[in-house]
């Protein structure tokens, strides 16, 4: 997938931080938070994109921008508590610092998404790469196309963005939430995400998807959505994997002839299947 | 100035000694047993010319195995935070480096270089020369012959250096190269017919003194055309000793870690060598892990060097220097999987 | 840049490495290519073998424990607490009241420090490391049989061996070039038998692997030589000449005819009776044990069995010919060869035989306590008790590499001053009344003895991190300061009195260390050249002993209540009690979380699922890991590493010892195995009919 901004050709080095300072932090979910990130000039970046945060004692670590670019400067990363510098990044607080690098990786095609039928396919925190996206086609007043959400999650209370997700739906588009295992209060669907195919008031051969999750969903996803005759090209997809640099050095993050954070991490089913990426 | 020039052998020591005012001299020198280090030259006449392979390469003075980044003070003021940038900036100048370990320069450069610059491999690169020597006498585990990256190079090199008895030929092939020959142009001469005839049978000698001969173009067609079974890469993955070494010695191998060390005078960002052969490599959010079968790790390995790296760089991940041979427990280096393979490949064709 | 050849801090192979120094800082680590253990090869742990040295939790200054916490102080002043305190435990409850644990990582020269301070200084035999807990039966039980318990040919040897019989070693993974120079000698042909309950690495590579039920080793061997001795096989030369009290011993070994003892181990009589020809057959073959015989109750028999076993077929005392306990740390071998072992001084000379005992009285002029003391698993039952008042622990970690933690926490809490003396923080160092900070493998000079008795020179490549200072100082200084005078220039002079008072280290002197790598003890004179393989013409004690042994079953078989064996190890990625690994971007990386390995099948019955959470428990205590299912364990058995403080395996292990060697049992205990989690049942909406969507 081709890079959307051009390549720093600065001779600055590329492994020095910007500084950044927490704004404000959202207690999404039992271990999710929102934070939004300011910088001191405004950085510019599209949806799909990722930053590396940095904590200084804990080390860096991948993180999807959450939000579109604002002309304040803000970012918004939304984090789950996985690991050592997840866990750290937890416990900074408002007005702390915070390093960043980036924007790095390709960010989605939205322009295929021109004139057609837009479907999201998001499971558990890979809403959050989606959610700029989201928020673009609300932004445009996208009249032509219709946009649906499959949202899956592992419980109810896991639900990222519940409340967003009802002013999207205000907002003219189509969702449909699943759970792995409900709870008392939870009337809706469960199972799982591509369960939700008969949702989709839309043809699957003139859409576009833009998938987001874990691996065996997004292939259980891409499959299915192959099978119902939507081209190859139109299968978006965003893949995570292990990074120290992200910026196509240090090797982790190699697939095939490719590296997730510069070749990636958007790519269509197409280049999947060409460079066998997921395998 | 010429680009080809000669050197009496008497005048060598004088000569890096002048470079070693500006630089830091690199040599190999004899150690313990009958080891060859690169290491400071104190001593100009202990030099060992026409070594066997040092462990690890060269790539150590511009890749090193453990380099500080970034330094980061943070007052407790919470708003001031002063980062440092630790680019190493000693100037090197490494002599006696083989050809095969200077193709791989280019390639390396290709790889650090182009798209995002890593300015720590740039910066050390550039306070680098490397005076190569055409190999005489090549190991028995060098291949360089069949990969066209050695025993002698045409062009890539700064200053090339080959041994004709009681004098060096001496070729330049870079800016740096010619600026330090320049500077002492008083100790050269111009090559006459008979320099270029001993330079030309010393070549001829170096080729015909190689055990090996291996063809990576075929191994590569083998294994694009499937040839190569599953159990084959099965029998590689279960004699991985999972040391690193054939990455750590590698001269073409580029992965790192990076991994932060909390120190009371400032918090420090380090890199590190790191091998694909290690699941931990792979490891995602919450341990998963994409490569846990051993022979996922061996084949990444082999498919990187041979498959990708010509598609992406344009040469083969590997110049023949025969390290990973020294270096693995298990016997499963490039030549030894090139060797096996191709002996599958004949008694194939045999049945 | 400079490059300094030492030896590597990690196992007893003893690779040679070059730490790569710039600018005082340790960059780099690379393998000599002519060292004869790892011609240019090393494991992972020696090719980051650099990165600890440096790390910010390196202890730089000496601290002292005040109202609770420990404080930092000068040397002047901890050095003159410790000397005040063992001075004054000393007097009020007698120097047997005092314990010392010297180091397996320390140097030997440290080590021999070590002894005379222990025995001089504070008038104590009460000194022990951790060759307890791994080779003590090898050093008893050699020692009775051969005279001399320590590997008998060199790893060199290895590749041109023709048999290569391994029983209770993960060799490729513990001892990683070993395992390659075995791995070679099976590409030039060599038939290499295993026997392991565990489908280890090196078991993938051999043609014949035998899975005995764990703690039946010594029916095995007994069965394998029954079958010899059957199918007249027997050296009856060698046997005549060279040994004693066969007679005896056959008596006993009657009774383990294969049949019988397929019976006992699990093992098929006629693989018992394969495994007896090939090895008997062949005289190229080379057995190899390590702590899958040792860590037993019966420790010493077995490692008894294995010397009849090479006796009777009269496989010693040629090159690729012997028996050869794998021993684990970089300096085990020379830590008991320097006497840091409660009965003998250095070179195994006995502390009850007067005329040793006078010789080291005369060589440091002062009167030596007569009989033995106290080995390490002796002083935390003394400390629990309360008789042993003091322990100064040097370089060892007790508090994760004993077993049954939770008793070793309590017995070093009720002792009344405890001194720690290490690089790094660790379990035992949080109980420390007085810490001191030692210097790394990389801050100084010395020798290390590997598993092949090959006594190699460390030479320092950087200066001492912080205020840290060798351990061979803080002893010189300690000593002075409760008025025994320990003055040494340099190691070198160390050594020289070590080669004065040890026969076998005679002619091993730093100077002649310096070119090549390293001699081999015995050594007598500075003129001798060192020995590759032991026992050439006669055994070390002249006849070798056939020592009757019979099997007996382990201390704590599995029954209903506990009905699962474990058995404890160490995992490749990792290093016992992990100070220096986990310090290791690398390593730590590879294997953050300790693991249970359990058989498929055993975990299918529990319910248990692959990386799923479980609670492992013993008579002792209980951890909580996940569970790694694996056919690497057959059915009844799971396998703990035990490197991990956060689920130690050793809060569950059989403190029960080996009555002679006083091993304890790591290989054997029984613990019960629950799933944490009950699996998820997922209710899933019933599966879409994708043909039915396409179609619209």
């Amino acid at each position: 997938m081709k890079n959307n901004l051009k390549n720093n050709k600065t001779n600055a080095n590329i492994y020095i931080p910007l500084n950044g300072k927490i704004e404000e932090i959202t207690q999404l979910t039992g271990d999710v938070r929102l934070f939004k990130i300011k910088t001191e000039t405004p950085i510019d970046y599209v949806p799909g994109q990722f930053f590396m945060l940095s904590v200084w004692g804990a080390g860096e670590v991948p993180i999807s921008v959450a939000s579109l670019p604002e002309k304040n400067g803000t970012i918004e990363l939304c984090i789950r508590k996985t690991g050592i510098v997840t866990s750290a990044i937890h416990s900074l607080k408002t007005g702390q610092s915070i390093g960043l690098r980036g924007p790095y990786g390709n960010g989605f095609p939205i322009d295929i998404s021109k004139g057609r039928d837009v479907i999201l396919v998001a499971g558990g925190i890979g809403i959050a790469p989606l959610r700029p996206l989201i928020q673009q086609f609300i932004k445009n007043h996208r009249k032509a196309g219709k946009v649906t959400l499959l949202y899956g999650s592992r419980t109810p209370d896991e639900i990222i963005f519940r409340d967003e997700v009802e002013e999207w739906e205000e907002s003219g588009i189509a969702v449909a939430l699943t759970v792995d295992k409900g709870n008392d209060n939870w009337k809706g669907n469960v199972g799982l995400v591509t369960g939700l195919w008969p949702e989709v008031r839309t043809d699957f051969k003139e859409a576009v998807a833009y998938i987001c999750g874990p691996d065996v969903m997004i292939k259980a996803a891409m499959r299915d959505l192959f099978f119902l005759g939507m081209p190859d090209e139109r299968i978006i997809t965003t893949l995570e994997a292990h990074m120290k640099c992200g910026v196509g050095k240090c090797g982790h993050c190699y697939i095939g002839p490719q590296y997730i954070c510069t070749d990636g991490p958007v790519f269509s089913y197409k280049e999947i299947k060409e460079q066998s990426i997921l395998k | 100035m010429k680009k080809e020039l000669i050197l009496d052998k008497n005048n060598l020591s004088y000569w890096l000694r002048q470079i070693r005012k500006k630089r830091e001299l690199i040599g190999p020198l004899m150690n313990g047993g009958n080891d060859i280090v690169f290491k400071s030259v104190d001593k100009i006449h202990e030099l060992v010319l026409d070594c066997p392979a040092s462990l690890p390469s060269p790539k150590e003075f511009i890749f090193p195995q453990y380099e500080p980044m970034l330094r980061i003070r943070q007052a407790s003021n919470v708003k001031y935070q002063e980062i440092t940038d630790l680019s190493e900036k000693t100037r090197r100048v490494i002599f006696g480096v083989r050809s095969c370990d200077i193709s791989a320069l280019g390639l390396l450069d290709r790889f650090y270089l182009k798209g995002h610059k890593d300015s720590y491999y740039a910066e050390r690169r550039r306070n680098t020369l490397f005076i190569s020597i055409v190999c005489k006498d090549p190991d028995p585990t060098c291949f360089c012959i069949g990969l066209g990256t050695g025993p002698y190079l045409e062009k890539g090199f700064d200053i090339q250096i080959t041994d004709l008895g009681d004098r060096y030929f001496v070729q330049i092939g870079s800016p740096e190269g010619a600026k330090t020959v320049k500077a002492m142009s008083f100790l050269f001469r111009r090559p006459q017919k008979t320099d270029y005839e001993d330079q030309y049978e010393v070549f001829l000698s170096s080729k015909a003194r190689f055990h090996k001969r291996i063809n990576l173009k075929g191994i590569r067609q083998m294994i694009l055309e499937e040839k190569v079974k599953d159990d084959f890469w099965q029998w590689v993955a279960d004699r991985c000793f999972e040391c690193g070494g054939c990455v750590y010695n590698c001269p073409l191998c580029t992965c790192f870690t990076v991994t932060d060390r909390a120190y009371s005078e400032g918090t420090e960002r380090i890199r590190l060598w790191d091998a694909c052969m290690f699941k931990g490599f792979t490891r995602m959010a919450g341990g998963i892990l994409p490569n846990e079968m051993m022979v996922k790790r061996t084949k990444r390995w082999y498919y990187h060097k041979l498959i990708h790296y010509p598609e992406t760089l344009g040469g083969f991940g590997c110049v023949g220097c025969g390290r990973c041979t020294i270096t693995c427990p298990g016997k499963i280096d490039m030549a030894s999987i090139a060797t096996k393979l191709k002996g599958l490949a004949i008694s194939e064709e045999e049945k | 840049m400079n490059k300094v050849l030492t030896v590597c801090p990690y196992c007893g192979c003893g690779c040679g490495l070059y730490l790569h120094v710039e600018n005082g800082k340790i960059v780099g680590v690379s393998p000599s290519r002519s060292h004869p253990v790892n011609n240019g090869s090393l494991c992972v742990k020696g090719w980051n073998a650099y990165e600890f040295v440096a790390h910010p939790d390196r202890l730089k200054y000496p601290m002292i424990r005040q109202n609770g916490e420990l404080k930092r102080s000068t040397w002047n002043e901890a050095l003159t607490l410790v000397a005040a305190r063992l001075d004054e435990i000393k007097r009020k409850h007698g120097p047997d009241s005092i314990g010392i644990l010297s180091s397996a990582k320390c140097t030997n020269e440290e080590n021999y420090l070590m002894m005379k301070f222990a025995r001089a200084v504070l008038g104590t035999n009460n000194i022990d490391h951790c060759a307890r807990l791994c080779h003590s039966s090898t050093v008893g039980g050699l020692a009775a049989a051969f005279g001399s318990g320590a590997m008998t040919n060199s790893i060199s040897e290895i590749t041109d061996a023709k048999v290569l019989f391994v029983i209770g070693s993960n060799t490729t993974e513990q001892h990683p070039m070993i395992g390659m120079h075995m791995l070679e000698a099976v590409d030039r042909g060599a038939i290499l038998i295993v026997a392991d309950p565990r489908r280890t690495k090196i078991a993938e590579f051999a043609h014949i692997h035998i899975r005995q039920k764990s703690g039946t080793d010594v029916a095995l061997l007994m069965g394998i030589m029954n079958s010899i001795v059957n199918e007249g096989l027997v050296d009856t030369d060698f046997v005549r000449r060279r040994t004693e009290n066969f007679d005896t011993f056959e008596e006993v070994l009657r009774r383990y005819s294969p049949d019988v003892v397929e019976g006992i181990t699990g093992v098929k009589a006629n693989d018992i009776r394969r495994v007896a020809r090939i090895y008997a057959m062949e005289k190229r073959s080379m057995l190899f044990y390590a702590m899958g015989i040792t860590q037993h109750i019966t420790g010493i028999d077995n490692v008894r069995a294995c010397a009849n076993l090479v006796m009777l077929t009269g496989h010693i005392g040629l090159p690729m010919s012997g028996l050869n306990p794998l021993r684990g740390q970089n300096n085990v071998q020379g830590a008991c060869d320097m006497g840091g072992l409660p009965n003998v001084y250095s070179g195994y000379q006995t502390v009850t035989d007067p005329k040793a005992r006078k010789k080291f009285e005369m060589a440091w002029r002062r009167k030596l306590p007569e009989s033995p003391g106290l080995t390490l698993t002796d002083m935390i039952e003394k400390a629990y008790d309360s008789s042993l008042k003091a322990m100064y622990i040097m370089g060892e970690n007790p508090l994760l590499s004993d077993p049954d933690l939770n008793h070793v926490k309590e017995a070093l809490e009720r002792l009344e001053f405890l001194v720690v003396q290490d690089i790094f923080p660790n379990e035992t160092s949080e109980y420390a009344d007085v810490i001191l900070p030692a210097s790394s493998y990389a801050e100084k000079d010395g020798t290390f003895t590997n598993t092949e008795r090959r006594v190699q020179l460390l030479r320092k490549a950087i200066e001492p991190i912080g205020e840290s200072k060798p351990d061979w100082e803080i002893i010189c200084e300690l000593s002075n300061s409760m008025g025994y005078e320990m003055n040494y220039r340099g190691t070198y002079e160390i050594m020289e009195e070590i080669a004065i008072l040890t026969p076998s280290y005679g002619g091993i002197l730093h100077h002649r260390l310096q070119e090549g790598f390293g001699l081999q003890w015995p050594c007598h004179n500075i003129n001798h050249s060192g020995t590759p393989y032991l026992h050439r013409k006669k055994f070390a004690r002249g006849l070798g002993t056939f020592i009757t042994v019979d099997f007996v079953p382990p201390d704590e078989p599995p029954d209903s209540e506990y009905p699962f064996l474990l058995t404890t190890g160490r995992i490749y990625f990792r290093y016992h009690t992990a100070t220096m690994c986990r310090r290791t971007a690398v390593l730590e990386r590879e294997e953050p979380e300790s693991f249970v390995e359990i058989n498929p099948e055993d975990a299918e019955r529990l319910g248990i699922k692959n990386r799923s959470m479980v609670k492992v428990s013993s008579r002792r205590g209980e951890i909580e890991l996940k569970a790694y299912v694996t056919n690497r364990t057959p059915e009844g058995i799971v396998f703990i590493p035990f490197h991990f403080r956060e689920a130690a395996a050793n809060i569950l292990t059989n403190p029960a010892t080996d009555p002679g060697a006083k091993i304890p049992e790591y290989k054997v205990c029984a613990v019960r195995i629950e799933p944490l989690a009950k699996p998820k049942k997922v209710r899933r909406i019933p599966s879409v009919d994708l043909e039915a969507l396409r179609i619209t």
